[in-house]
């Protein structure tokens, strides 16, 4: 501990010296250069801060981000020309409006995903370029706009523009700051880590990536104004500049991404190797080559970014010293008779004619089944028989094309999601999907029960919640491994957490997606304890499984699928009796065999 | 009606061109699900080479197709693996942006050993038109169209007729199972990547002829390619031919009947509007995607 | 952790260096590049900071401007000097950056402590560059950067260093155009200009002029934009407008492109001007063919056979060094020279304000002929006009310093 202690005072340290200098600087060297030089660094890296938000943490790859800049430019200069008013006035003015257009931008861009974002990102900034350029009147197209000469005195000529953007590289570290410490913080990474999951336990991404957008975009726009004067003038191309992006989320990724104080090194470093390579080698086509180049490198070489890296090389050589901890899963049975809840006779999920289509495969055809409140219903049907389909229709990663879906005396099939998790619909997955760089204890905070502003402030891991959250990792046997990344944890420690995951919600219905599947027989067996335990509670769970000993000896009833249709529907017994299921399973290994996955 | 007969019949054959060049992007990403965004840049590439045999041996630049494009397929080689092999297991938003750097790379070095000043190849027949009526089919369009039709054909023969083809489409298809049939993907994925960039550097080759060009012609193009590969569905050869041809009567008719200020706009409404209304492109499949309905 | 006490400590301590943690970053990036700063008043040269776009999209320009700048150091250099002193101009590179201008102008004048500052290319770039003279109280001429906006923010210290800025270009084209006999004046005219701050106001100042004596407009004024390379749809409006004469504010690439286009459809107005494209002599005849070249129209701030000061020298010298006849972006590189040299001849000193009030009071003679300045700094001469003939450039506007008493008109058709 005494080793983490030191790191967090050394950074501490760091943050008090750099602050302390940089305030100072002024006063002690009136040199206006080495401002603007400064300011220029201030500028670079609170535009990477803001680029992270939406980008490091949410994953977001943005080339836009340089666009926020152009619009608060624009929104300052014209407002200052139109009002005769000191510019400094519409400063928080271009934030608004950067922040509001980002809000609009983001309403149509955080739909899309992956590259098809980028893409979108990039055609952002040129269609921005071309209403500048276009839209005369207001804009002045390719003359640009000059603003008002300010005098500040040779001395202080640049100093007014370097506390300016001292300030908002502080309020812009600052919100990154927040924002990583909050729920909001804590479901941008879930987000970036796996947006489904996310969505799964309770996330409405939608909303937190447009938070995120909105707040990347707030700084970028103020800074954009204090830019705007600083020069004097703007116009389209230079305000709109796609490499201008580029030199930011170069920034971002060489400090590293994700981290709060990445970027800044980053911005730092770029303005510097800007400034120092064109001084020797002059600017233009050698800035692209090498900017082109680092960036290639970083992204190939230096994925994680400078602090990421070192914090992981400082965390790996610590565990190296202080030696590894003993952890073990807690493996203990309860020996006890399987009792049963209270059946209610009340229906909690019901599949009504449900259909569902890809490019010509009827995946399901006509589903319907009910699970009663109290049961452990098991889905089972040989392979390709839509059961996983099924389990995407209920859990909303997929809409029907036609039927209801009824959860709970309520129809939920055209609900994202998320609100079914907050209706008490919990899930686990074939393949486990934990976050990977979040801890375990992290991971099983991370379920939202409903969505609302005040929450996104709230802290990430508060006290009552992490209490919570560790009880369930004592119920699941995972105790031991709370302060652990779950992407070092074995497949079968990873399902037992994400049934903690899912817990954290009180769920009514538990969907399980092949709960055995990999994993060894001393975890199936506390996997099956807990389930009944659970059940035992009150808690409801439908099972897809292959592994029918296990169907037999948990699940009552068997719902039985084939070709996209209910074909069966009794206790285990009868069904492993009935023609019409052997036929379906047609080959494969029934009667007690395991059927390949 | 005599302008817009000669706006389509110009559109036509600039989409045909077009259409070679967006052929690389196309199969890249069908093959390696990769947005290379390099591809602005390799087309500018083969332009500049072009215009440098040109120069130095005289030789007709729309014959030199021949010389640049075994060139090109060498350079996207090289870039597989020196950059892309190492972006399989990258976030694909990630990969978008190294291959954005790569472009960069190349456009910088483009500007520092040719000089940043526009350069033309100007055959004899460059300015000269065939003159039907009041039409008017300028001479370098027709032949470079002609060329490409021919190409596209070539390479739609490869990839149907050829054990290389088969195994493209079938890592295109499902990776898994062509591994499992024996495929090596990473090969596949090497020469399908160098072919797309022979394609595009024979689309430079030919655009050479039509128009001026200088390095930072290459982000003009990056649109471009996206705006008709996005209208094409992204990974169908067939709908990026058909985006292409719309592609280019589209530019055409914009900058005749709206204004040329407005011509560099329609990629990225085309791409704005296409990835919003129907991200599957006018003839994509409608492919599985089992992702959150968010809102 | 260190208190009060020793920052106040460190701070009077480093007080005349550059003080703490990123300035140390600072001296290490940047300490191969051997910058030392220190004054240069005194005995030493007169140093000239000046900074232009030697890379990236404005190279062309930039370069020549170069030349004309490195020939008038060597020139004044060998006559002795400016006040007894060595003349030493520091030309770094922008890159055609605005980002990196403001920052090059900046370390110009306080880390390399310049005496004087000249001017660098474009008027997007000279917009940012003269905002940090003019904050720095220091001269600033410009050898280009005509735009109307460069004279509209009460800047004291600017002066631009060619006879006119660009919507007074034309001015002798439209008086003479409208001083043709009715029957032979162009009934119509097409307008058409790429959207540049500098080449479009002279495009967009002919025509009212044109209107007013009886040239209806039958196309435009349409812009492209500056990376526009295929000029179908605007000759193919122009031929339909079937305009007589044609005037196009072309950069240069545009011009030559919009030629081509032409004779590919089979239009040849009677009368065309371009606004600086034909001045690029050898690039331009190839770029069209040498004999489609006969007749254009284009203006122009210099010529290289007019009888004005240091002409013939500066000429000479630049085919001396450079095997080609210069260019008109290094006469007013040279021009912009010519003038502060003139100024701190007269006032006999480097005081920057008396500089420009020197300046705003007087005019000076350059290769350009004589330039005036009014108290925005622009200037109040008239461009040259110029057109081709035989395959050579040639003044034919004003009479007094023409070098072809005929003009060219109507315009031969395409080879």
């Amino acid at each position: 501990m005494t080793g983490r202690v030191t790191g967090a005072r050394v950074r501490r340290g760091l943050v008090v010296a750099g602050v302390v200098a940089a305030v100072a600087f002024p006063l002690v060297s009136h040199d206006p250069y080495w401002q603007t030089v400064l300011y220029m660094c201030f500028l670079m890296a609170l535009l990477a801060v803001g680029w992270n938000v939406v980008s490091g943490f949410t994953g977001y790859a943005s080339l836009g981000q340089g666009a926020f800049l152009g619009y608060g430019a624009y929104a300052t200069s014209l407002l200052t020309l139109r009002t005769h008013a000191p510019v400094w006035w519409f400063v928080p003015v271009g934030g608004v409006v950067a922040a509001v257009i980002a809000a609009l931008l983001g309403l149509v861009a955080m739909r899309l995903r992956g590259h098809a974002f980028v893409i979108i990102t990039i055609a952002l900034v040129y269609i921005s370029q071309l209403v500048a350029i276009n839209w005369r009147s207001v804009t002045g197209g390719t003359n640009g706009l000059t603003l008002p000469l300010p005098i500040y005195g040779r001395d202080w000529q640049n100093t007014p523009y370097y506390y300016a953007l001292l300030v908002l590289l502080a309020a812009s570290v600052a919100l990154s700051a927040w924002i990583r410490r909050t729920k909001l913080g804590a479901g941008l990474i879930a987000i970036r880590e796996d947006e489904d999951k996310a969505v799964a336990i309770g996330v409405n991404a939608f909303a937190y990536k447009l938070v995120a957008f909105v707040a990347s975009a707030l700084f970028a726009g103020m800074a954009g104004g204090v830019y705007a004067y600083a020069l004097t003038f703007i116009d389209p191309t230079g305000m709109f500049d796609i490499l201008f992006s580029v030199q930011l989320v170069l920034a971002a990724l060489l400090g590293g991404r994700g981290s709060v104080w990445g970027p800044v090194l980053g911005g730092f470093l770029i303005e510097f190797i800007d400034e120092g390579t064109n001084r020797l080698f002059g600017g233009g086509q050698v800035h692209i080559v090498l900017f082109g180049a680092i960036m290639v490198a970083v992204i190939v070489f230096l994925p994680r970014g400078i602090v990421p890296s070192a914090e992981r090389l400082l965390r790996r050589r610590r565990e190296r010293r202080e030696g590894r901890v003993d952890q073990s899963v807690d493996l203990r049975v309860t020996e006890r008779e399987p009792h049963r809840p209270p059946v209610t006779g009340r229906t909690l999920l019901e599949l009504r004619d449900v259909h569902k289509r890809f490019a010509g495969v009827h995946a399901v055809d006509g589903l319907s089944f009910a699970v009663q409140e109290g049961s452990i219903t098991a889905l089972i049907g040989p392979n390709g028989s839509g059961k996983t389909t099924a389990f995407n229709l209920v859990h909303g990663m997929l809409r029907p094309d036609a039927g209801e879906i009824v959860l709970d005396g309520r129809r939920v099939e055209r609900l994202p999601a998320h609100r079914r998790a907050h209706l008490g619909l919990g899930r686990t997955f074939q393949i486990t999907r934990l976050f990977p760089e979040m801890t375990v204890l992290e991971n099983v905070v991370a379920p939202l029960p409903r969505f609302s502003w005040r929450r996104l402030a709230a802290g990430a891991v508060s006290g009552a919640e992490a209490e919570r959250a560790r009880e369930l990792l004592a119920f699941v046997g995972m105790a031991a491994f709370a302060g652990k990344r779950a992407g070092e944890l074995s497949f079968g420690q990873q399902k037992l957490v994400e049934i903690a995951q899912t817990l954290m919600l009180d769920p009514k219905l538990i969907l399980l997606d092949e709960p055995s599947g990999g994993v060894t027989p001393a975890i199936v067996e506390r996997m099956v304890d807990r389930i009944r335990e659970l059940n035992a509670g009150g808690k409801t769970f439908l099972i897809v499984e292959h592994n029918l000993p296990l169907v037999a000896e948990l699940c009552d009833p068997v719902v039985v699928m084939a070709a996209g249709k209910r074909i069966a529907e009794d206790s285990a017994a009868a069904v492993q009796a009935d023609p019409v299921v052997l036929d379906a399973y047609l080959g494969a290994d029934w009667n007690g065999e395991r059927v390949e996955a | 009606m005599t302008q817009l007969i000669e706006v389509l019949v110009l559109g036509l054959l600039l989409g045909g061109i077009y259409a070679l060049a967006a052929s690389g992007l196309t199969l890249v990403f069908g093959v390696m699900g990769i947005v290379n965004v390099t591809q602005g840049a390799f087309l500018v590439l083969g332009a500049y080479l072009t215009w440098l045999l040109w120069r130095v041996l005289g030789v007709d630049p729309i014959v030199l197709a021949l010389v640049t494009t075994p060139i090109m397929f060498g350079v996207g080689w090289l870039v597989y693996q020196l950059v892309i092999r190492h972006l399989r297991d990258a976030p694909k938003a990630t990969t978008v942006l190294a291959t954005f750097a790569v472009g960069l790379v190349i456009v910088g070095g483009l500007g520092m050993v040719f000089s940043n000043d526009f350069r033309s190849v100007t055959p004899a027949y460059a300015d000269r038109a065939f003159h039907i009526g009041a039409l008017y089919v300028p001479e370098a369009r027709l032949y470079g169209c002609g060329v490409a039709v021919v190409l596209l054909l070539g390479l739609w023969q490869l990839l149907t007729r050829t054990w290389l083809g088969r195994a493209i489409r079938a890592a295109a298809e499902n990776p898994d199972a062509a591994r499992l049939a024996g495929i090596d993907v990473v090969l596949v994925a090497a020469l399908t990547f160098s072919i797309g960039t022979a394609t595009t550097g024979a689309g430079g080759s030919l655009i050479a002829v039509l128009y001026p060009f200088f390095p930072a012609t290459a982000y003009v193009w990056i649109s471009r390619l996206l705006g008709i590969v996005v209208l094409g569905g992204m990974s169908s050869l067939r709908g990026t031919f058909i985006g292409a041809l719309l592609m280019g009567v589209a530019e055409m008719v914009v900058s005749t009947y709206v204004s040329t200020s407005w011509t560099t706009a329609v990629p990225y409404l085309v791409i704005l509007v296409v990835l919003l209304l129907r991200p599957d492109g006018l003839f994509g499949r409608r492919e599985r995607r089992d992702v959150a309905v968010a809102r | 952790m260190p208190g009060r006490g020793w920052a106040h400590g460190v701070i009077r301590v480093i007080r005349p260096r550059i003080p703490a943690l990123p300035a140390a970053l600072l001296v290490l990036a940047l300490a191969a590049t051997g910058c030392g700063g220190g004054g240069g008043t005194g005995g030493g040269p007169i140093k000239i900071g000046i900074s232009l776009p030697l890379t990236g999209d404005l190279a062309q320009p930039g370069k020549e401007a170069r030349r004309g700048y490195e020939i008038w150091r060597d020139f004044t250099n060998a006559a002795g000097g400016l006040l007894g002193r060595k003349v030493q101009p520091k030309i770094v590179d922008d890159a055609s950056s605005q980002k990196t201008i403001v920052t090059d102008y900046q370390r110009l004048i306080s880390q390399d402590r310049v005496d004087l500052l000249f001017g660098t290319f474009s008027s997007l770039l000279n917009l940012p560059a003269s905002a940090v003279a003019e904050k720095n109280g220091m001269l600033y001429v410009e050898p280009a950067g005509g735009a109307p906006e460069m004279f509209t923010r009460g800047f004291t210290h600017l002066f631009f260093a060619q006879e006119a800025t660009a919507p007074h270009q034309a001015d002798l084209l439209a008086a003479w155009v409208c001083g043709l006999p009715a029957n032979r004046r162009p009934k119509s005219a097409a307008y058409v200009s790429q959207d540049d701050p500098f080449a479009k106001p002279v495009v967009a100042a002919i025509r009212p002029k044109l209107e007013s004596c009886g040239v209806r407009t039958v196309y435009g004024l349409k812009t492209y934009p500056a990376d526009q390379t295929s000029f179908d749809a605007v000759v193919n409006g122009i031929k339909a407008s079937k305009a007589d004469a044609v005037f196009q504010g072309a950069v240069f690439d545009d011009g030559v492109g919009v030629i081509r286009q032409m004779k590919q459809v089979g239009y040849s107005p009677k009368l065309l001007f371009q606004t600086s494209a034909p001045s690029e002599s050898d690039q331009y005849a190839k770029g069209i063919g040498p004999k489609n070249t006969e007749g254009v129209f284009y203006t122009v701030s210099w010529d290289q056979h007019a009888a004005t000061t240091g002409n013939a020298k500066f000429v000479a010298e630049y085919r001396k060094r450079f095997g080609a006849d210069p260019a008109e972006d290094a006469a007013d590189a040279f021009a912009t020279a010519q003038v502060v040299a003139a100024a701190v001849k007269a006032v006999g000193s480097l005081d920057q304000d008396k500089l420009a009030a020197w300046l705003h009071k007087n005019s000076v003679n350059t290769v350009e002929g004589k330039l005036s300045w009014d108290r925005t700094g622009a200037p109040t001469g008239r461009f040259l006009l110029a057109q081709w003939q035989g395959g050579s450039s040639r003044l034919v506007l004003p009479p007094d310093l023409a070098t072809s008493k005929n003009i060219v008109y109507p315009k031969p058709t395409w080879q």
